[in-house]
């Protein structure tokens, strides 16, 4: 009798120990559950045609999905228009943070307001807009004070003289004008640099080889070429390369991208400034769901430094980032 | 059916004309553009130079603790006394103290702020123009979030450093300074995170290619008097 009551407690012990073996396990599967049924976050880019903004998106959709949320990456193509169809389906389709990289500092505006007016809050990454009452920050990149410091660099590589030409970015955009104000705050202060021609290439790689190659046509005897993005920075080389005055023209860019960290090491452009699109686009998704958890106090806009970056110190720097941040 | 044709047509251009002679825009954009269309930098700029900046410099480290603190520990100098509008491995510091001019050059001043004076350990910016941000981020006073655009926060710091030439610079070389007398200043740095990794302040830096070359604070004066 002693024996089947010994054997009778066993397998009870036994059926509450599988039992509680069971139920550890839906919580665990309910936790995983759980995670990937934290919403949706939409991540919307400038522009997919230029590889800084492929790895600004890319960052930020992974990180959200690392977070636990299901992320989505929108094109804008540079067009206002098209931004404003994809706020329109990302209010539609029930998102629950915006990830945002704007195409225009006042165009956008009213974007970000249809997203605050249906409680989606937006996060700006990068570029940023004129208004500091829609958006719930902007984590912008510090392009006046990069540009300052490459603007001293220049003209030490100078030697404070010689004539140079500046390739512009998108004009409506603010980072294209922060990053020539900040390079001629310091420039226009040494009268021998003398800058022959000032035109916009959209920040765009064709377009500046074709803008560089038809100013070489009207002034073939420059010092350097200051461009507002390492993009216009690959075409003015492949403009200069093709006119056989690349080992004399001088090209700085602006960015950190991994063709003109390549080249800046190869010794072809001079400097760049580094910015940070990872550790922005890392910083976004991480305030949303810091957002989306209950913390609503963010600072309107915060400024991300510039490093700059040129052929002394390029072993500190990696394509967008730090080495010791990779 | 004529008639309804009739209609049809006059209703369309109708409709085309009003819907291409009325623009709508939203009101607060139009807020937003006028605020920043009155926006002032110098007046900004006058406005903290004269009833700003001066009630924090009470707050100014002296230079040679702070060199030695960045000398011995950077993060706790950072800590105690760094300042910066964002995310960045650069700092800015508000310092105050007084040395002995070394070196009176073109557009800078080596100062030696440490016994026996015989090196220098600070730069001293006295040239015609000032790039940066130092004094503005070193006060502390000036909140990026509280403008529409970051270009205005940008044109601050242009027309600040504009002031410090004019009127803190200019009147100091009008004195003549000589190498040998003492000075006083306030000022403001912006110092790298890294920067001595390499080369601590105030020391002979290693392999320059120029001889007796030290790694030097740099500083852009707020205040500048012989003594």
């Amino acid at each position: 009798m002693a024996r089947k009551f010994l054997l009778f407690i066993i397998l009870i012990l036994i059926l509450t120990l599988l039992a509680f073996g069971c139920k550890q396990k839906r919580q665990e599967q309910a936790g995983d559950e759980g995670s990937k049924d934290k919403g949706k976050i939409a991540v919307v880019i400038s522009t997919l045609n230029n590889p800084w903004f492929v790895v600004l998106g890319n960052t930020a959709k992974e990180r959200a999905e690392q977070l636990g949320y299901e992320a989505t990456i929108f094109d804008s193509q540079n067009d206002t228009a098209k931004e404003s169809d994809h706020f329109d389906n990302i209010i539609a389709g029930g998102y629950t943070a915006i990830l945002f990289n704007p195409t225009d500092a006042d165009g956008s505006i009213a974007n970000v307001r249809k997203a605050k007016e249906a409680d989606i809050p937006t996060f700006c990454i990068d570029r940023e807009i004129n208004s500091n009452e829609v958006a719930t920050t902007q984590i912008l990149s510090d392009n006046y004070t990069g540009c300052v410091e490459l603007g001293q660099y220049f003209v030490k590589r100078m030697n404070g003289k010689g004539k140079y030409v500046e390739l512009l970015g998108i004009l409506g955009d603010n980072n294209t004008w922060n990053r020539s104000k900040g390079f001629h705050s310091v420039v226009d202060n040494y009268p021998e640099l003398k800058m022959v021609s000032q035109q916009t290439a959209e920040f765009d790689r064709t377009k500046a080889m074709e803008v560089l190659e038809s100013t070489l046509q009207a002034y073939p005897e420059i010092d350097a070429v200051f461009c507002g993005n390492d993009a216009m920075a690959m075409g003015a080389y492949q403009a200069l390369v093709a006119a056989g005055k690349a080992d004399k023209v001088m090209v700085f860019g602006f960015d950190g991208a991994k063709d003109v960290i390549d080249s800046i090491h190869d010794g072809k452009i001079v400097a760049t400034g580094m910015q940070f699109p990872k550790k922005m686009a890392r910083m976004a998704a991480e305030q949303a769901d810091e957002y989306i958890k209950g913390r609503k106090d963010f600072p309107q806009k915060v400024p991300v430094a510039v490093e700059l970056v040129t052929q002394e110190n390029i072993a500190k720097y990696t394509a967008y980032g730090r080495q010791s941040e990779q | 059916m004529k008639k309804v044709c009739k209609y049809a047509a006059a209703a369309a251009i109708i409709a085309f004309l009003v819907y291409h002679s009325i623009y709508f825009e939203n009101l607060e954009d139009i807020k937003e553009q006028r605020r920043r269309g009155t926006f002032n930098a110098a007046e900004y700029a006058r406005d903290f130079w004269d009833n700003q900046l001066f009630s924090v410099l009470d707050k100014a480290v002296n230079v040679k603790e702070l060199i030695e603190l960045f000398n011995t520990n950077m993060n706790e100098a950072i800590r105690r006394y760094g300042k910066a509008p964002g995310v960045s491995r650069t700092y800015a510091y508000l310092i105050q103290g007084n040395g002995k001019i070394l070196t009176i050059a073109e557009d800078f001043l080596e100062v030696s702020i440490r016994e026996p004076q015989t090196n220098p350990d600070i730069k001293i910016s006295s040239g015609f123009y000032i790039p940066g941000n130092a004094v503005r981020d070193a006060s502390g006073l000036i909140d990026v979030s509280e403008f529409s655009d970051t270009m205005k926060f940008n044109e601050i710091s242009g027309e600040i450093n504009k002031i410090v030439v004019k009127e803190v610079i200019r009147p100091f070389l009008e004195k003549k300074p000589k190498v040998g007398k003492t000075i006083r200043f306030f000022g403001a740095s912006q110092v790298a995170q890294d920067a001595t990794e390499e080369n601590l302040f105030g020391q002979l830096i290693s392999g320059a290619t120029e001889a007796k070359e030290f790694q030097l604070f740099r500083v852009v004066p707020i205040r500048l008097e012989l003594e």
